[in-house]
């Protein structure tokens, strides 16, 4: 019987699935905390739990129509009159129970494609487009990721549904006006025009080789060129859609004809006002729409109750159509509408709401004390939120909405953080959104607490309750060190620390820029926060550092396809330092030539697709008359480089540190044939699984046991050992100040984001085997400072030092998930072991730690039987997700993760 | 206008909750998309109006002579009409 890597793993004293601090009890124990939503809550979440990921052509038909209408008018104009006759046609639907309306598509849970900014990855296999996309690097990525086969997830087709990129279902009726759309705009979509020009950088071909080889995971203008940024409410709510307009022709007036000093831009603020106008009378459109829809079906309607609430429903949205709203429903109204109506502006995930317990809170507090609204009301709407927001899908190919987003799309909420004056910012309405997130516990919103000494106690113990309804939110972020990263960051555009206070969570947990506006109810004057920033985590995505150091050691070569990528460096690598010296060679070259060419690219998603609805919400664009493609926005320095594997990495250049150059136990050439040999394993590929748990010991190789049991036994990270933490720190101030000599599209130098998303998994999928003793094909540590599936064995007080090694404020984010059994923090003592564990982090200055509070025997069992298991959530990396909708490579990783049973 | 199976999908008595089922807007019950509607309504769709023109040569797939463009826009018979201004339904 051929041996398992777990069990190979135990006798080296590592073993998967390790249990830290205790013994979890025999049976399997569920999560502590369990609560139920409103009825009406309850009702419309069995909805979507049966729904499957939908989309259509509604949106890209209308869109197109108009587009190809207008050849030769001004872009950003002609873009306008696009999407206002997209918005202006889509169909409205509403489901009996809900309050809060108005969706993406003509589907529960709906999306479409937008051809303008991608096809190829759509079109049917046998056309000549699809083939010749198919010869592009970027798409090998899609080999390497893999959806969940349950939950919403439309994988096959069925009856008269087909299925697309394994994920969303459209009707066959509609197959032959996608492929129709999508050839109508080949050779003009931000992909192709990108593709285009890109060839001309000189580093493109090392950029295809980069991207066939998975060193990289995906493109950064074409996917998701907006998101992971923080919205902003204001000027709509402040103003009404009216006031806007008004606003708008206001200043057309103004600018017509002038440049005002500015030759090259400044002719430009006519055109884009006029742009607003448009697009907002879009908007505009698709709510009358939808009042239009609310009568028909009152009118329709017998029950009296549902009948009321249609015409309620018709009212609000009459009023928001045009007016600042006046009360709470109204203003979620409005933010739900305007969220949705920018996530259909453009392929977004992460665009997150922010703070809105501090933007609603005006609302709540004066309908709170005029007897309009009750908490229990005000509690039922966030509830209902959660399933808008877990109901938003992004079309995008599998490789993006797969390998790396895992099918989430990051609609984050942030609570607590500080004011404008420097005190807690936690209010009555944040409370509630806890509740919420635990009494309607769905993926979406994820919650980040903005973690400060100066929050409540209690405030922080009602997270600590929400957690352990194993959500995995809130994650906590550290608000100290995100303030002084904002410094770091745009105080050369001006941030001062006033407005570092009003940061939040962007997508998964990228701190996004912010500033406070002052917002007038009824007379009353609220500072609120809201987003000022572009879009962050664009630029450099997921760039691979194992696959970096693979190719150091090869010479330049990928061990897996045996493709040269990079120019031999001919090096010997005889120490330690010659080694590291090369690894960063290559890591920058990658990143040089991966910054080039997306900047291409997204300079042509600036020409053609430039945001208007989100661009004119962002200080200052309205204020200015220039939208994001002329640095409309009050902070632009917002483009990154990612990194990924880290600790895969580092736990790699420790064992070559050791086993290599130290201890001299190995030559650096048996050491890479070990690598090729996968230490004697079968390959992932010939065992058909690239999970952790399935790997397979061939039982004619002994060769490379002696050695694989070394490396498993190597210095590793997480353990509060200098050794190997002391890599971490090098390469943290290599990396971290390495990203500013890279310049973005707008002309600001870079800076670095370190979350993996679900690219441990793809990007492990397409690496042979590491120095650490991780094996061919199989995921990397998730994350950028969770330690390796059971290799952190000296308890989480030592994984935390380990992590705190380097200046988190150095970076945008960093990411450590840790996984505790559920016995583990029980009770209200527990829930305090388990904010000594968060401020114990905080206060060594790391950035970010969420938890999975689970008994792995649940995993285990949700992996067999998952049809039971359909509401069961994980969290993945920065974000949680339905169990069932994650691919098997990435279940097996959160099982064999260390399991904490005391802290 | 009558269709010929009368199903929920062509129907204004429905909310598509997804591309396979949604709901009977009078009963609240869920329903496959291809199923027969008892109280069937005929739901806008450019394949009921007279702007359509199908393409010969071309399976789903017609024009809209109602269109601006020049040639004649795409059009699809199955797309949902009930937001178009220029939707005329066949007598």
């Amino acid at each position: 019987m051929a041996k398992k890597l777990k069990e190979i793993m135990t006798e080296s004293g590592q073993s998967l699935e390790f249990q830290s601090g205790g013994q979890a009890p025999e049976t399997m124990v569920d999560r502590e905390v369990k609560k139920e939503p409103h009825p009406r809550v309850k009702k419309l979440k069995d909805i979507y739990m049966d729904t499957l990921s939908s989309a259509n052509n509604e949106f890209p038909y209308w869109y197109s129509r108009e587009y190809f209408m207008h050849d030769g008018e001004i872009p950003v104009v002609r873009r306008a009159q696009a999407l206002k006759c997209a918005f202006s046609h889509l169909t409205p639907v509403i489901y009996p129970g809900e309050l809060l309306c108005m969706h993406k598509a003509a589907f529960f849970r709906g999306s479409f494609p937008m051809p303008w900014l991608s096809e190829g990855y759509y079109m049917a296999k046998e056309d000549e487009f699809y083939q010749e996309a198919l010869e592009r690097g970027a798409t090998s990525v899609d080999e390497h990721s893999k959806f969940g086969q349950g939950g919403g997830n439309v994988v096959k087709s069925f009856g008269k549904v087909v299925s697309i990129a394994g994920k969303f279902g459209m009707r066959q009726e509609e197959i032959p006006v996608l492929l129709e759309l999508a050839k109508m705009w080949y050779g003009k979509s931000v992909d192709d025009l990108g593709h285009k020009y890109e060839k001309m950088v000189p580093e493109y071909e090392t950029k295809e080789k980069i991207m066939r080889n998975i060193v990289c995971m995906f493109d950064s203008g074409f996917t998701l060129p907006q998101g992971r940024e923080v919205i902003n409410y204001y000027y709509p709510l402040e103003y009404g859609f009216d006031g806007i307009i008004a606003i708008a022709k206001e200043m057309k007036d103004k600018v017509a004809g002038k440049a005002d000093g500015d030759g090259m831009v400044g002719m430009n603020r006519l055109y884009n006002y006029e742009a607003v106008i448009l697009a907002i009378e879009g908007v505009q459109n698709w709510i009358s729409n939808y009042v239009k829809e609310a009568r028909r079906l009152e009118n329709l309607e017998e029950d009296p109750q549902q009948k009321q609430e249609y015409r309620e429903m018709a009212e609000r949205l009459e009023w928001i159509a045009h007016n600042p709203p006046r009360t709470f429903i109204e203003a979620f109204q409005m933010i739900e509408t305007l969220h949705m109506a920018v996530l259909n502006e453009d392929a977004i995930s992460g665009m997150s709401p922010g703070r809105i317990g501090q933007i609603l809170y005006p609302y709540f507090e004066q309908d709170i004390e005029a007897g309009r609204l009750t908490e229990d009301q005000a509690l039922e709407l966030l509830e209902l939120d959660r399933i808008v927001k877990t109901s938003i899908d992004c079309f995008a190919s599998m490789g993006v909405v797969g390998g790396v987003l895992s099918g989430n799309t990051f609609n984050t909420v942030s609570v607590g953080g500080l004011n404008k004056e420097g005190k807690s910012a936690a209010n009555r309405l944040e409370y509630l959104i806890l509740e919420s997130a635990a009494s309607n516990a769905m993926p979406q919103s994820t919650i980040a607490l903005l973690y400060d000494e100066k929050l409540p106690e209690d405030f922080l113990m009602l997270a600590a309750e929400v957690i352990k309804t194993g959500s995995g939110y809130p994650a906590f972020m550290n608000n100290r060190v995100a303030q002084e990263f904002m410094m770091r960051q745009y105080g050369p555009e001006g941030m001062n620390v006033v407005d570092t206070r009003a940061w939040a969570i962007g997508g998964c947990l990228e701190t996004s820029a912010c500033v406070w506006k002052p917002l007038h109810v009824n007379g009353k004057e609220y500072w609120i926060p809201g987003g000022a920033g572009q879009p962050t985590s664009v630029g450099v995505h997921f760039v691979s550092m194992p696959k970096v150091l693979e190719l150091t050691l090869f010479n330049g070569l990928d061990a897996r396809t045996g493709e040269r990528v990079f120019k031999a460096h001919d090096k010997k690598l005889d120490t330690y330092e010659e080694l590291w010296e090369q690894f960063k060679l290559y890591w920058q070259e990658t990143v040089y030539a991966l910054d080039l060419t997306n900047n291409i690219q997204h300079d042509v998603w600036r020409k053609n697709n430039m945001a208007i609805i989100n661009s004119m919400m962002k200080p200052d664009c309205l204020d200015k008359g220039h939208l994001i493609n002329e640095l409309g926005y009050r902070y632009n320095a917002t483009f990154n480089v990612e990194s990924a594997g880290t600790i895969t990495c580092v736990n790699s250049l420790a064992a070559l540190k050791k086993l290599v150059y130290d201890d001299k136990k190995v030559t650096l050439d048996e050491m890479k044939e070990a690598l090729k040999d996968n230490f004697g394993f079968k390959s992932a590929r010939e065992i058909n699984s690239f999970s952790l748990m399935d790997q397979e010991k061939d039982e004619n190789s002994g060769k490379w046991d002696e050695l694989h049991f070394a490396t498993l036994q190597a210095p590793k990270y997480g353990n509060d050992d200098l050794y190997v933490d002391s890599i971490l720190l090098d390469w943290e101030n290599f990396f971290c100040p390495d990203c500013q000599n890279y310049e973005s599209l707008y002309g600001h130098p870079m800076y670095p984001c370190q979350i993996s998303v679900s690219t441990h998994g793809a990007m492990g999928a397409a690496s042979v085997a590491s120095a650490d003793g991780r094996l061919d094909g199989t995921t990397f540590a998730d994350a950028s400072m969770s330690a390796y599936p059971g290799t952190d064995r000296n308890g989480p007080f030592a994984l935390l030092n380990s992590a705190a090694i380097w200046d988190h404020s150095m970076s945008q984010n960093s990411q450590l998930n840790i996984k505790i059994h559920p016995t583990a923090i029980k009770g209200v003592e527990g829930s305090r072991k388990l904010l000594d564990l968060i401020r114990a982090y905080m206060r060594k200055g790391g950035f970010h730690v969420q938890f999975n509070i689970v008994d792995s025997k649940v995993l285990r069992d949700a992996q067999q039987n998952p049809q039971n298991y359909r509401d069961l959530m994980v969290r993945v990396a920065g974000f949680t997700q339905y169990w069932v909708e994650i691919g098997k490579q990435v279940q097996d990783e959160l099982i064999a993760r260390t399991e904490y049973e005391g802290v | 206008m009558k269709q010929e199976n009368n199903i929920y999908r062509d129907s204004r008595n429905y909310a598509p909750i997804d591309v396979a089922k949604g709901m009977d807007l009078r009963t609240k019950k869920i329903v496959l998309a291809d199923e027969t509607d008892p109280n069937f309504e005929l739901l806008p769709k450019c394949k009921n109006c007279v702007n359509f023109k199908p393409d010969s040569e071309k399976i789903e797939i017609g024009t809209c002579e109602a269109s601006m463009n020049d040639p004649k826009f795409t059009a699809y018979p199955d797309m949902v009409a009930v937001t178009c201004a220029m939707y005329k339904e066949k007598k």
